[in-house]
């Protein structure tokens, strides 16, 4: 007994162990220095621990990695166009953005959640491609209808064409305006403090919202379907809730996102940040239907030290620079099929261990009656 | 109810049935511009000659998702596994010094072993995971593809035409096949009237294929996996080995798929190496679906007709509304309309097992 | 008994909303950025002309923004509607210093805004020492880009190579 549970064990924590050997090994051989390495993985926290986050509570509903959180960081996006384009800069710029944002993601969210219901059992392949579709109804809006329809003023956000907003907006008069508001810097670690906090808040929301009643029943409903439904609980209503606020969530996140980086890439910017907030999610020891705010933390550090220290590792080993880029972009893939394929075959496990028992529990019936 | 879709008198109603509203949207608009392009003064001719030609080089791609539909392993996400035992077959054709059309029959005869290898892979692995296997053939899918642009820096080629003349190795990103076999399929009797040209070798060949896939679907171990893919439980207590035939359906899948890109190559001209199959497999998909196909049900028909339909709307958008309206929309209408496709495909209930 | 809960519901979200729309409105008003261009150039208004002193420095809340000699433009980025700066003038070289704090209300609907300091020193209205910037689009911004709205985009930085540094 002691010995499979310490198998399960080494088994849950498998991913992350991997990562920490990538990282050891490959850490002194890039050569980067360890200041170096905090200062960007404590950059790297800021800007995405609050998207990452996002994705907990679509796992907490059963309803797996949601790969379409890509809707909310375009619901951002499309906030930060308008924004800066009506020229309000600074964190009120930010907040605007944000507010401009929950609507809009919030439909996207009660759409992709009422499109799931229909797709129960394939929830995320389903997800997946809703990111796709969505995408080109982005391209719609801000390709064709900024400008004519959606008013654009300035001339470095409009195409000179009249319609369409250029590939990129610049957020400068927003960069780093959150992550700066209160200065602080240990050990020559920059620290974006109120981002930080930000963070944190969201993280008591987040186990706050686990003890409410909608919460229990996110976790019911996660559980088994057919068992919360008999127990009243409104199984598609709870479920697109939990893709509304997992949609809203990953738009302020996105905000958060970009003013750390600075502008806005506005046709690319979102379409691979489901992809990496899932890897690192998953690298930090999160499996797919289970994740806590540990695995987030644990995972953004793992992940993004292997992503920066992986190219230069590898143009020292193989001399080439793209060998390096390669293998973090196998990586991060590789992780998600692994951990794609051990919720599966888990699933399988224990759905036929289920069935044992039951079948067990029959025949120890047919004999206490006979 | 499968049986009855098979024998001919319930077909064409179940057709009618399958064709569904969005099939008839995408249909109309095809006329639409059909009907429209030689108004604002597209040339017809070439318009259609240009659809045959897209179709000559995708349809095997198309054709590739029909085995595994067919065994209940749903779409085949994972089309990049093929492509890639398709690409090898390429890349290591041209490296041995094989020419002209005999290169083209070279890279079909060494990617085989490796679509068998791979495909048996994972087809393996699928098996293990029965249920979820579109999210995780996607999965294998990518990480497959970001796994080999690792090896085409890495694997000792050194034909000149192929790696960078800089450093002498590393494959190029894209490697023209002029000289090699660049249209080696479409030459073969093709027929040009004006304007209008049909690459009838590589058709054939297409029919070829889809007439053997036609053919192996009404032999024994077809209709077994008609059986696999309708309901599993039944075909296992009919003695039939479930996990032999769904791995069957994969080998055959990634093989045709391995064929497809080498044609599609043929067609295009060019080898496109590293990050390029990673979507490859969302079109082909689509195309499919469009066709009337669903998660689990999928006939030569549906090939045929959806890509047709989807290739016609990709070649035809551009030049129509350019003409029309000096607006070209035609990336987005193809993001939205062949993933729009996906999606509705995705939310039907389906039968059998899920 | 059902109708009170819900009652207090809409309340509830009646008052949220307002809140929110509240916090945007005062979001347009406290966040409008500004960019505010400052002219020691001699200026002509009513026939009578006001020459500026020999160097002004314009400080922002104690930071250095620009120093003016006779005829300079300077200029900064602003966030909400009052402006307010410190100007330190020199009439002459090596002369005197002088410190002057000036505020002024910026309008909403201009981006740019130009002021010219000394018809603001002199005390004239608004219209005077007050106009608006109006840009000429760089070649550069003129030139048509192409969009790249390509899926495999950012496939292989996932975007982090987006960074401005």
């Amino acid at each position: 007994m002691n010995k499979t549970n310490l198998g399960d064990i080494f088994r849950r924590f498998s991913v992350p162990l991997m990562f920490v050997l990538i990282c050891a090994v490959c850490a002194p051989i890039s050569g980067l220095s360890p200041s170096y390495l905090a200062n960007e993985i404590v950059t790297r926290m800021g800007r995405n621990a609050f998207l990452i986050l996002s994705l907990l509570i679509p796992i907490m509903a059963g309803m797996g990695l949601n790969f379409s959180m890509t809707l909310g960081a375009m619901a951002g996006e499309i906030g930060l166009i308008l924004v800066s384009d009506w020229q309000i800069v600074g964190i009120p710029g930010m907040v605007l953005a944000m507010i401009i944002s929950v609507p809009i993601s919030a439909l996207l969210g009660l759409f992709c959640g009422k499109v799931l219901n229909m797709a129960k059992g394939r929830e995320m392949i389903t997800s997946y491609i809703i990111s796709f579709f969505i995408n080109g109804i982005y391209q719609l809006v801000v390709l064709y209808l900024m400008g004519p329809v959606i008013p654009i003023k300035h001339s470095n956000i409009k195409l000179p064409r009249g319609y369409g907003v250029r590939n990129t907006v610049s957020l400068l008069s927003m960069r780093q305006k959150l992550d700066n508001l209160i200065p602080l810097t240990i050990a020559g670690v920059k620290i974006p403090v109120a981002t930080f906090i930000v963070i944190f808040l969201l993280c008591l929301v987040i186990i706050w919202f686990r003890k409410t009643k909608l919460g229990q029943d996110m976790r019911a409903v996660g559980q088994d379907m057919e068992v919360s439904k008999d127990a009243g609980i409104n199984v598609e209503g709870t479920r697109i809730i939990s893709m509304v606020i997992s949609t809203v969530f990953a738009g302020v996140g996105m905000i958060i996102y970009l003013q750390n980086m600075g502008n806005i890439a506005t046709y690319s910017s979102h379409s691979q940040i489901g992809m990496f907030c899932i890897a690192a999610l998953l690298v930090g020891g999160a499996s797919v239907d289970k994740a806590s705010i540990g695995n987030v933390f644990l995972g953004i550090i793992l992940f993004h030290t292997m992503f920066i220290v992986a190219p230069k590792a590898g143009t020292v080993i193989t001399g080439d620079s793209m060998i390096g880029e390669y293998f973090r972009v196998f990586v991060s893939y590789a992780v998600i099929t692994v951990a794609l394929i051990m919720y599966e075959t888990n699933k399988r496990k224990n759905k036929s261990r289920a069935g044992e028992e039951l079948a067990r529990a029959q025949e120890e019936e047919n004999e206490g009656a006979a | 109810m499968e049986e009855n879709s098979i024998n001919s008198s319930g077909r064409i109603k179940g057709l009618i049935q399958d064709f569904g509203l969005p099939r008839l949207i995408i249909t109309g608009f095809l006329i639409l511009l059909l009907i429209v392009a030689p108004i604002v003064g597209a040339d017809l001719p070439t318009q259609i000659s240009n659809i045959i030609n897209r179709f000559s080089w995708n349809g095997i791609l198309v054709l590739a998702m029909v085995p595994m539909v067919h065994s209940g392993c749903g779409l085949n996400f994972g089309l990049p596994l093929g492509i890639i035992s398709g690409l090898l077959g390429a890349t290591i054709s041209i490296e041995l010094g094989f020419t002209g059309p005999v290169s083209f029959f070279m890279a079909v005869l060494i990617s085989t072993p490796f679509a068998i290898v791979f495909g048996s892979l994972y087809g393996w692995l699928l098996n293990k995971i029965k249920g979820g296997e579109m999210m995780i053939a996607t999965y294998v899918g990518f990480s497959s593809v970001s796994l080999m642009c690792m090896m085409w820096l890495l694997l000792p080629y050194h034909s000149p035409n192929m790696v960078w003349g800089m450093a002498g190795k590393g494959l190029r990103t894209t490697i023209s096949l002029e000289g090699y076999y660049k249209e080696a399929l479409a030459d073969i009797l093709q027929i040009n009237i004006g304007n209008l040209m049909i690459p009838t070798g590589a058709i054939l060949f297409f029919a070829l294929l889809a007439f053997l896939m036609w053919a192996f679907l009404h032999t024994k171990t077809g209709t077994a996996m008609t059986a696999v893919g309708s309901n599993p439980d039944f075909a296992r207590s009919a003695g039939i080995n479930v996990d032999k035939i769904r791995l069957i359906s994969v080998v055959m899948s990634t093989w045709l798929a391995a064929i497809g890109i080498l044609v599609y190559e043929q067609g295009f001209g060019f080898i496109q190496l590293y990050m390029a199959p990673f979507y490859m497999a969302l079109p082909a998909v689509s195309a499919i679906l469009i066709g009337g196909a669903s998660v689990n049900k999928a006939s030569i028909m549906n090939v045929v007709i959806g890509t047709i339909l989807f290739q016609g709307i990709v070649t035809m958008t551009p030049t129509v509304m350019n003409n029309m309206i000096h607006l070209d929309m035609s990336e987005v209408i193809r993001i939205i309309v062949s993933n729009g496709m996906i999606l509705y495909a995705l939310t039907r209930k389906t039968e059998g097992s899920k | 008994m059902k109708g009170q809960p819900d009652k207090k519901r809409i309340l509830i979200r009646t008052a949220a909303i307002i809140v929110v729309v509240a916090v945007a409105a005062a979001m347009f008003v406290i966040g409008r950025g500004h960019t505010v261009y400052f002219d020691n150039k001699v200026l002509e208004y009513n026939g009578k002309e006001y020459k500026g002193p020999y160097s002004i420095e314009v400080q922002v809340d104690g930071e250095k923004v620009a120093k003016l000699k006779d005829g300079e433009r300077g200029m900064t980025p602003t966030m909400g509607q009052n402006f307010s700066m410190d100007l330190i003038i020199k009439e002459e070289k090596g002369g005197e210093e002088k410190k002057v704090r000036a505020g002024l209300p910026l309008p909403y609907n201009m981006d740019g805004i130009i002021i010219n300091l000394p018809a603001l020193l002199s005390g004239l209205p608004e219209d005077a020492y007050m106009s608006e910037f109006i840009p000429t689009p760089s070649d550069e911004e003129l030139e048509d880009e192409e969009v790249v709205t390509d899926e495999m985009e950012g496939l292989m930085n996932f975007g982090e190579d987006g960074e401005q540094q």
